[in-house]
């Protein structure tokens, strides 16, 4: 059994032992990492998702979990979905710009090839 | 987003897809029974009940004002679809994916802009994102306060200027989001549309279902 517990563990209140799935990921020094994880998806499913995945990819796994967990959390609607909105909003509205400078363009440049040929 | 005739509340034509995933009796006023219909809800749900579990979605739908709920399981429905096709990242790697366009789009701006401001003839300033009446400058604070290290977004919503970085700084996990601009989501642009639709809808007012889009798309909702 490990001497320091990991966040898991310690906010399961349980033993953690020596090939806990969830150590390696959450540190004792970050609860706030776990508790918002198993708010949003519970320890079991993360478990679960995690043993299904190899074992270098459950660092990357983890943290993207986290990122979606704290968006849900902080917006219980729309989670990162919101943020996906906001970026799509500016793709379009910067698109719509560009689109309006590259005309600004040709008509500055065919305004200043009339004025030369003059 | 459903648009099947059938009932789903217990009270009319059987259990809601939710509780026949569950093999539970769809007692009246089921929390998930006005967004899993008995047809494809049920294929739905066991998305989200892998992903997030019952238990929490209920909670969490709970904690949610009802005129917000449909927007929510959409949110909730989009989000465990793309756990399930993409394990590792989910969503994020759509996330990741839009900002790098965010930024190509921004660095072609600030070409396109200083080129016009090049041009011989006398001319208003060039518009920029930051003029008045001009593109709105996103800020941070419209967001979800959260800036986890791996995932950086607040560059993305600074006010654009004259000296946005032509660059972005490399982000620590940049080499591990080996994202192209297809979605990992296959079929993603469903998912954008579904998201897009859906969300822009549902900020203005709270009951506007998505499109029909594919089998794929996570068509739970159903109008009443």
């Amino acid at each position: 059994m490990n001497p320091k517990r990991c966040a898991a563990c310690k906010y399961l209140r349980r033993r953690c032992p020596k090939d806990c799935i969830f150590s390696p990921y959450f540190p004792p020094n970050d609860p706030d990492k776990f508790a918002c994880i198993h708010r949003i998806y519970g320890a079991g499913n993360v478990s679960k998702m995690l043993q299904q995945l190899p074992v270098q990819t459950r660092a990357e796994a983890v943290e993207s979990l986290s990122f979606e967990a704290k968006c849900r959390v902080e917006d219980p609607v729309y989670g990162c979905v919101g943020i996906i909105s906001l970026l799509q909003t500016q793709i379009r509205k910067t698109q719509t710009l560009l689109a309006k400078t590259q005309a600004e363009i040709a008509v500055a440049q065919t305004k200043h090839s009339q004025h030369t040929n003059l | 987003m459903s648009s099947s005739g059938s009932p789903s509340s217990s009270g009319g034509g059987g259990p809601c897809g939710a509780c026949k995933f569950l093999r539970r009796k769809c007692v009246p006023g089921c929390i998930f029974a006005p967004y899993f219909d008995s047809d494809q809800g049920a294929a739905h749900f066991a998305a989200v009940h892998k992903v997030f579990g019952a238990s929490n979605v209920s909670k969490l739908l709970h904690h949610i004002p009802e005129h917000k709920r449909a927007d929510a399981v959409v949110s909730i429905c989009f989000e465990a679809q793309s756990r399930l096709r993409d394990p590792i990242y989910g969503c994020v790697s759509h996330i990741v994916s839009l900002q790098q366009q965010v930024v190509s789009l921004q660095n072609e701006l600030s070409y396109v802009q200083a080129h016009l401001a090049t041009l011989e003839l006398p001319q208003p300033p060039p518009a920029t994102v930051t003029s008045s009446g001009s593109l709105p400058p996103l800020s941070i604070s419209d967001l979800p306060t959260i800036t986890p290290s791996m995932y950086d977004l607040s560059p993305i919503f600074e006010p654009m200027s004259s000296t946005w970085p032509m660059q972005q700084q490399p982000r620590p996990s940049d080499h591990l989001f080996g994202v192209s601009q297809s979605s990992s989501i296959g079929g993603g642009g469903e998912f954008q549309a579904i998201a897009r639709e859906f969300l822009h809808g549902g900020q203005m007012s709270a009951h506007q279902p998505p499109p029909e889009t594919g089998g794929s798309a996570p068509t739970v909702i159903k109008r009443e």
